[in-house]
């Protein structure tokens, strides 16, 4: 028992790295992490010595150790804010952005549900309050249930900007902490709209064309979906050319980059 | 002390033989040192919570004071209106104070009657080897990590509550209210259980010998009795609930709106705690936005603190009580 | 009231107490129970030949030669499944035959300079080229039977050209025949609704850009990027699941205009009713079984390795041992500070208005919410102490479990000092008699006496600090990372894990089972800790009470 314990003390305690190994830091947003653990683990795998640490909690956080230089990359799915940038500025920090996919927010509903496609305009009523049952779109009679990523999420921001125009949302829209959690809230809500990421799309819920325009790769690439956004990785300063954090931040240009991209249901910026 | 026991520390026996019965001055003056400097050193450990509270409670006000001085306070503590992200925001928090007073109170509501009764049912009817294969089971409650509650809440209990009661909504204050019930329960038994077990057996010997039945002995004689030490409980169980994040972030839906009619538990509401947890993460650093969360957390402190000071002075009462019996 | 009627009562108060005991097992029950259930799913479940080749090849595990013999009989029957497809495709597969007689025109093209052919020659081989590749075109993209038929017959009679011979235009003629070979079996009319299915069905049986599929990649395909579209299905209920699919599409119909409209799911086999292709679903259907072989696998090495693409495959080896970790120190740090905390309290104070200061404080640390402790512990201890003490400012092992210490020592005060509050006032008086100093007393006689109900306190303290998540959010949790050398890594913990696959990317809801393994790790890593420390301490109460 004592040996154990000492055992395990000691292991604690164990000081100094075994072999110096070169590190990269990763922080910040939730949608873009995926992403960048699949080039990571690919990364993990040509260059073994290499230690990637992937932190997941927000483009706000991300954006705030980039700022004050707690890490190489930031993964953001807005852009960083004027106040951001000014503290970056201050800090000697310059960031620069490297678009690494686009996403497009898909507005989603149960497959039960007849209709197909809705205007901005019918959206934005649903979600002020001032369209509160499906038959005022053209479906069934039954009380809409929308449903928003919470306020803080990136993909709430785009969706805000591009469909609410800025008007509020109704205090009865409920709000959900991720896309998977939205998808489930749909998937299991007859009468449940929402708005997910493209990845998140998939048998058991219907994506609704937007201004006639259906969600898909092509649309979103090209840009004809209205409600499409841009996938943020910011480093201090264009990277060094030949260091791992280049080759990080422009592994999306080449075709294995893109195939992971779309692996995990995002769109590519190119038709490799 | 006998060979196999190795607990004892390796010191000299405690008659130390070797002490003369008439100190040196260098004896005595090292002895008097050690005694309080000893005493010193402990008391400085000791207010090491102390000065952690107050770093605690500095950083939360410092990070806090930018939005506390340029927003109106009466508007902050009774406006309806959260949108911190909007073009002009506004962070009116009535709606998440009330989300978090709502959902501990009701699962106060489901947690205070079990708990009692589980109290009484292990102090008073049960013997103690029962107890003790019983206890464990409030303990493993106990152990349980808010993160797996969290899980069973939205994987499990939200799907089952959509299915059974066709709510529009399984993540909702009734879901949270529940968990939360639940986290506080092993709080609530387990001082609750304590202070009834402290009134010893006298008290409950004279209800016995007039004639009570153990309903009556119960009710009307060992809860009275005990009263501070149960509310002082379930205060315990209300900062429990309260301060909870994980599970209400999961499991209560996020919706920022007062529940109407107020007795409508199937409606989403949010929490004092999700709102930091959930807005944190993405709060530019040094914006209005993340200082208008540390003032929610000022509030928070604010609570649990008033909660603290009631539930000392019930604890204190139930003691004196007990010292005058 | 009569004595019968309270009588009645005492004994529905009594029952009443019960059934609350009763209710509380119940709610342990349901809330442990589902997701023990599904969590077990992580380690024992039915394997595939599809697993085992993953365990050899990503963690270098396999018995090699009965799994060769394994692959090799499955390799039978994927490749009259693959065979049965690529049949069918010739007919249909309108895109894929453009592009190619694109590129033969464009590499003719090429083959007659470098042949160095006569310019006039070189004109009138490449316009044939061009016609060629027109008409075929056309043909492909055509539904009348008898205009392709035409078609082919114009194209094949230029077979015969010296030109062409020993060019890749002979390439045109083996499409063009084996086109209308195709065609004459086909609907043309229906070319686009069979060339979805087929999409669908390919992407079912062997991977979609974004999905595993049932038999994984085919034979002869380069093996894709992401390593978990390389494998098949490696459990039977995947496998299940896609049969499912396989064999059945949903379809959402309308039934009544103005109405919710309604699931219908329909046999995939009626998508190509009459077509070569049919067949496909009985022999799958058949011999899936010997296709994937599956077997009941103990996988027991779950706690043991690490995780490959995000918790798809793999274990949460590394999470358990972040967790234990941060555990141990954080019990190194909370364990000196709470009980000398507790035997100040109880031993070397007065009851003045100091006592009350320090005991509020204590009490307001206890109510302190998780997150603000987590900001703290970024703020002051990341921020502040770290760069004061000459260690690198970033999150790490030490600062998550100094925040988790700081989160627990209310429990570990109070537990102890309770404990030490018990202690008979005869031992202190007695060791005190027989001449030991204050110090010695406490050290040899209140602590060992007092040492059940400290360990209680411990017991408290280590299940809060190995399950909490959001005190580590900002102070030592990563979502990826390497395994830590030392304190000073941030580290993966079972308790972040389990958050991070709980609201993570839709990866983690194609694993539930690895999601709920990851919690069910969690919940019986801490009462295995919970279970060795009361076995622990009932010795150390057996040992009190013996002497």
């Amino acid at each position: 028992m004592k040996t154990a314990l000492t055992g395990m003390i000691l292991l604690s305690l164990m000081l100094g790295t075994v072999g110096q190994a070169e590190t990269l830091q990763l922080e910040g947003s939730t949608t873009v992490g995926p992403i960048a653990d699949a080039f990571a683990e690919y990364f993990k795998s040509v260059y073994p010595s290499l230690d990637i640490t992937v932190k997941k909690t927000g483009s706000g956080d991300g954006a705030a150790a980039l700022v004050d230089d707690r890490c190489d990359i930031a993964n953001m799915s807005r852009f960083m804010k004027d106040s951001e940038f000014k503290k970056a500025v201050t800090n000697g920090i310059y960031p620069v952005a490297h678009v690494v996919a686009m996403d497009g927010v898909c507005v989603v509903v149960h497959p039960s549900n007849p209709v197909k496609a809705l205007t901005k305009d019918q959206i934005r009523g649903i979600y002020t309050g001032k369209i509160k049952n499906w038959n005022q779109v053209g479906g069934p009679s039954m009380p809409i249930v929308p449903i928003s990523r919470d306020t803080s999420s990136g993909t709430y921001e785009t969706f805000e900007k591009l469909v609410m125009s800025k008007q509020a949302m109704a205090s009865g829209v409920e709000y959900v902490n991720s896309n998977p959690q939205a998808h489930a809230r749909v998937k299991t809500t007859r009468g449940a709209v929402g708005y997910v990421g493209l990845g998140f799309v998939d048998a058991s819920v219907r994506a609704l064309k937007v201004d006639g325009i259906l969600p898909s790769r092509q649309t979103i690439a090209s840009g004809t979906y209205p409600v499409a956004r841009p996938l943020f990785m910011f480093t201090n300063g264009y990277p060094k050319l030949g260091t791992m954090v280049h080759k990080f931040c422009t592994f999306h240009l080449t075709e294995k980059g893109q195939e992971l991209v779309e692996a995990k249901g995002f769109v590519p910026l190119t038709n490799y | 002390m006998n060979e196999d026991t190795n607990l004892t520390l390796t010191l000299e026996p405690a008659a130390d033989t070797h002490r003369p019965l008439v100190l040196t001055p260098g004896q005595d003056l090292s002895g008097f040192l050690a005694a309080h400097l000893g005493r010193a050193a402990l008391f400085f450990i000791t207010c090491s919570s102390v000065l952690a509270v107050l770093l605690i409670l500095f950083f939360v006000i410092y990070r806090s004071v930018a939005f506390l001085t340029s927003y109106n306070i009466a508007e902050f503590l009774a406006g309806k209106a959260w949108y911190p992200t909007a073009e002009s925001p506004d962070f009116g928090a009535l709606a998440i104070i009330v989300g978090s007073l709502y959902v501990s109170v009701a699962a106060l509501v489901f947690a205070v009657p079990v708990g009692i009764l589980a109290a009484i049912f292990l102090s008073d009817v049960v013997s103690w080897k029962v107890r003790n294969v019983i206890k464990p089971i409030v303990e493993i409650l106990a152990a349980i990590p808010s993160v797996a509650y969290g899980f069973f809440a939205v994987l499990v209990l939200a799907p089952w509550m959509q299915r059974t009661f066709g709510f529009t909504t399984g993540t909702n204050a009734l879901n949270a209210a529940l968990i939360l019930a639940v986290m506080a329960l092993p709080t609530i038994i387990s001082v609750a259980e304590d202070s009834i077990s402290a009134l010893g057996r006298e008290l409950r010997e004279a209800s016995y010998s007039l004639g009570a039945t153990r309903m009556e002995t119960t009710l009307r004689v060992v809860i009275p009795a005990a009263h501070s030490g149960i509310i002082a409980a379930v205060v315990l169980g209300m900062m429990r609930a309260i301060g909870e994040t994980m599970v209400v972030w999961m499991a209560s839906g996020n919706a920022t709106q007062i529940p109407q009619p107020w007795w409508d538990l199937s409606l989403s509401i949010r929490t004092m705690t999700a709102t930091i947890a959930g807005e944190m993460g993405e709060a530019p650093e040094g914006s209005t936005h993340r200082s208008a969360l540390f003032a929610v957390g000022v509030l928070l402190l604010v609570m649990t603190f008033g909660l603290n000071i009631v539930s000392e002075y019930f604890l204190t009462r139930a003691k004196k009580a007990l010292g005058k019996s | 009231m009569n004595l019968r009627a309270r009588g009645l009562f005492d004994r529905i108060f009594t029952v009443t107490t019960g059934l609350s005991v009763g209710l509380l097992t119940l709610v342990l029950l349901a809330v442990l129970g589902p997701m023990v259930y599904r969590g077990s799913g992580a380690v024992l479940f039915k394997g595939t030949v599809e697993f085992r080749k993953m365990q050899r090849d990503l963690f270098r595990r396999a018995d090699e030669k009965a799994l060769e013999a394994e692959i090799a009989r499955t390799d039978e029957f994927r490749q009259t499944v693959c065979d049965m497809i690529y049949e069918f495709k010739k007919g249909i597969d309108i895109q894929g035959m453009s592009a190619e007689v694109r590129k033969i025109h464009r590499e003719l093209g090429k083959e007659l300079r470098y042949n160095e052919v006569p310019a006039e020659r070189y004109t009138e081989l490449r316009g044939l080229s061009r016609d060629i590749r027109d008409q075929l075109e056309g043909a492909f993209n055509s539904q009348e039977i008898e205009a392709i038929r035409e078609t082919v017959a114009g194209v094949l009679a230029h077979r015969d050209n010296p030109g062409f011979k020993g060019t890749i235009a002979e390439r045109y003629f083996e499409i063009a025949s084996s086109f209308l070979q195709a065609a004459e079996q086909i609907d043309l009319s229906r070319h686009h609704d069979y060339a979805v299915a087929l999409a669908e069905t390919e992407q079912i049986l062997f991977h979609s850009d974004e999905r595993p599929g049932l038999l994984g990649p085919r034979p002869g395909e380069s093996p894709p990027l992401l390593v978990m579209l390389r494998y098949g299905a490696t459990r039977w209920d995947q496998a299940q699941a896609l049969l499912d699919q396989f064999h059945r599409y949903v379809v959402w119909e309308e039934v009544e205009s103005g109405e919710p409209l309604v699931r219908r799911e329909k046999p995939r086999r009626e998508l190509f009713a009459g077509t070569s292709l049919e067949p496909l679903f009985p022999y799958v259907e058949e011999n899936i079984g010997a296709m994937l072989r599956p077997k009941f696998t103990v996988y027991w090495q779950f706690f043991i390795d690490d995780n490959v693409n995000s918790h798809y495959f793999g274990g949460v080896g590394p999470e358990i041992l972040g967790t234990m970790l941060i555990t141990v120190l954080g019990m190194l740090f909370v364990i000196p500070l709470g009980v000398i905390s507790a035997a100040y309290l109880v031993e070397c104070a007065s009851e003045n208005w100091v006592m009350r200061i320090i005991r509020m404080c204590i009490n307001t640390l206890a109510g302190v919410p998780s997150i603000v402790f987590g900001l703290f512990g970024l703020a002051f201890f990341v921020l502040f102490l770290f760069p004061l003490l000459g260690f690198e400012s970033k999150p790490c092992i030490l600062a998550a479990s100094m925040t988790l210490a700081l989160l627990t020592l209310p429990v570990m005060i109070r537990a102890s000092e309770e404990a030490i509050r018990t202690v008979p006032q005869s031992y202190k008086e007695g060791s005190l008699a027989l001449g030991a100093s204050k110090f010695r007393t406490f050290v040899t006689v209140t602590f060992p006496a007092a040492l059940p109900g400290i360990l209680t306190g411990v017991i408290l303290s280590l299940s809060r600090i190995a399950g909490e998540t959001a005190p580590i959010l900002f102070t030592g949790a990563v979502s990826l990372g390497p395994t830590p050398k030392s304190i000073f890594d941030p580290t993966r913990t079972l308790s972040y894990g389990s958050y991070d696959m709980a609201v993570g990317d839709r990866l983690a809801m194609m694993v539930p089972h690895n999601q709920y393994g990851m919690v069910v790790t969690l919940i019986a890593l801490i009462l295995a800790l919970n279970a060795v420390a009361i076995v622990f301490r009932s010795r150390v109460f057996k040992k009190l009470k013996g002497q």
